[in-house]
């Protein structure tokens, strides 16, 4: 490689303009410390041109690299049951938030259902203050009971959903005892 | 007397341990069976679930091996039904495709197949309309469906409340009787008014290994029992299918999904779930609903698993 193509890609990637194949020579350049002067040269020259300050002798790669060599290698200490065992009380511990979490979501779930089915009840309790009461409440708790629903309620489901609601109610009704209970079910969707 | 051995019979389920106490229960369950084939009745009844409240009045005569019943609302429209033997004679508003034509005469509570799924125990003493009533209660043993409570009548065993309660205690739905009495009913009371409908047999019933359609997941206990093939106003071809577990049921209707605007969706009024969604199949999309006493969770996942039956595979 000579030496003014490494000088220019290193030209080029200090201007942050290099290509893939530049970059790639330069990098694999880095370990040779003459490049390293060239790199550390174009750095104050650049800083100059810019007016911005600049340590010239800080190298913190090698500061680094040296740091590392001198460092002893830590002995490999052997694995304590204790130890173990909290990182299974973490894990375990973990875990339990995991499954809270996922209670409380599911809790969450069947409370807001609750909360469409049961809040109607107040406006029963105290019908007296909603003026005609009944009906008032009524058209509230429908609205409260499609509240769960996705965006598409006004489309085809609504189109669909009644005719579907009777043949399952006619079809159970045939089966079995308490041919009332679908026949009631049926007629409360009428009700809407 | 009969009321000595059903007094011995009760008394027996205060002290019984729990195994018989569910023999208890299976007893007064069967007994519900009879009673709706073998006694008349007629009365008042309030229906309830979130966002509607409305009243009835029936009337129920059984003679000599026939059963002739008429449900008229009370309140608000005035909606009817006629049944003779379980089979609808007309409706004020009768479903498009009219009856599957499937055979009505099974039984009401299979105490035996209910026990697989639900805990069936006597939870003791209740009065409604002012009768004495036993509660059974049917609590189930998986998260696919719902507690029923029910309030039978201590003389006939006729159910004269139910409630149908969610895995988290609360009500979905109250049936409950106002006024109870074991009068036969006249001609006159049974006679449908000139607004009721006649109910056709439009649908046509299919035989279960016909379906073009399965599902590849149920809730456990879930049988398929009846299906259908019928065709809506508007011509689309529908196939229905209802699965039933001895207590809850659910329906699965699919269709060609041939408009635009037939996306996913999901409702809930009160006990009963309904959830669409678009499955695709060798002959198109199709739009997939099910509709059915079950938590909606159950029926999404039910709606997700119904795959086309291979062609080849019919018979």
């Amino acid at each position: 490689m000579s030496r003014e193509a490494l000088q220019e890609s290193l030209s080029a990637v200090m201007d942050n303009e290099a290509d893939e194949l530049e970059l790639r020579r330069v990098l694999s350049a880095v370990e040779d410390s003459e490049a390293r002067a060239t790199w550390s040269r174009y750095q104050v020259a650049r800083a100059a041109m810019h007016k911005e300050l600049l340590n010239p002798r800080l190298d913190l790669a090698s500061a680094v690299s040296a740091a590392l060599a001198d460092e002893a290698v830590p002995a490999r200490s052997t694995p304590r049951p204790w130890r173990s065992l909290g990182r299974l009380a973490v894990a375990a511990s973990v875990t339990l938030a995991v499954l809270a979490g996922v209670r409380m979501y599911n809790q969450n779930e069947i409370n807001g259902a609750q909360v469409a089915q049961q809040a109607p009840q107040p406006v029963l309790v105290a019908p007296q203050a909603q003026g005609p009461a009944v009906l008032a409440g009524y058209t509230e708790s429908s609205e409260q009971v499609k509240a769960p629903a996705l965006q598409n309620q006004a489309g085809w489901q609504d189109e669909k959903l009644p005719g579907y609601v009777r043949q399952h109610a006619q079809e159970s009704a045939n089966k079995g005892a308490e041919s009332a209970l679908p026949y009631a079910r049926s007629a409360s969707m009428e009700n809407r | 007397m009969r009321v000595l051995p059903l007094a011995a019979l009760l008394c027996g389920s205060w002290f019984s341990l729990p195994a018989l106490a569910a023999t208890d229960a299976s007893q007064w369950l069967d007994r519900v069976d009879r009673a709706e084939q073998q006694r008349s009745f007629q009365g008042t009844f309030v229906y309830e679930r979130s966002g509607s409240f409305s009243t009835h009045a029936i009337w129920h005569r059984a003679t000599g091996g026939r059963v002739v019943e008429r449900v008229f609302q009370l309140d608000g429209l005035a909606q009817e039904a006629v049944r003779v033997d379980g089979r609808p004679q007309c409706a004020s508003v009768a479903p498009e495709a009219g009856t599957g034509g499937a055979d009505a005469n099974t039984r009401a509570y299979d105490a035996l197949k209910l026990m697989s799924w639900y805990d069936l125990k006597v939870a003791g003493d209740s009065r409604v309309a002012g009768r004495p009533a036993v509660v059974i209660t049917l609590t189930p043993k998986d998260r696919d469906r719902y507690a029923l409570e029910l309030h039978l009548d201590r003389e006939t065993g006729l159910p004269l409340k139910s409630l149908l309660l969610n895995a988290g205690g609360q009500l979905l739905e109250r049936l409950q009787f106002t006024r109870f009495v074991t009068d036969v009913p006249t001609d006159t009371d049974l006679k449908p008014s000139a607004d009721c409908r006649a109910v056709s047999a439009g649908a046509e019933s299919i035989a279960l290994s016909a379906v073009p359609w399965r599902a590849e997941w149920a809730p456990a206990g879930f049988e398929r029992v009846s299906a259908s093939h019928y065709q809506t106003a508007d011509g689309a071809p529908v196939d229905h299918m209802l699965f039933d577990d001895g207590l809850a049921r659910f329906s699965v209707f699919i269709e060609p999904a041939s408009s635009p605007r037939a996306t996913d969706g999901r409702t809930q009024l009160g006990p009963t779930a309904a959830v669409s969604r678009r499955i695709p199949s060798d002959r198109g999309d199709m739009m997939v609903t099910v509709v059915g006493e079950i938590p909606l969770g159950t029926a999404e996942r039910v709606a997700l698993s119904m795959r086309a039956q291979a062609e080849g595979k019919k018979p």
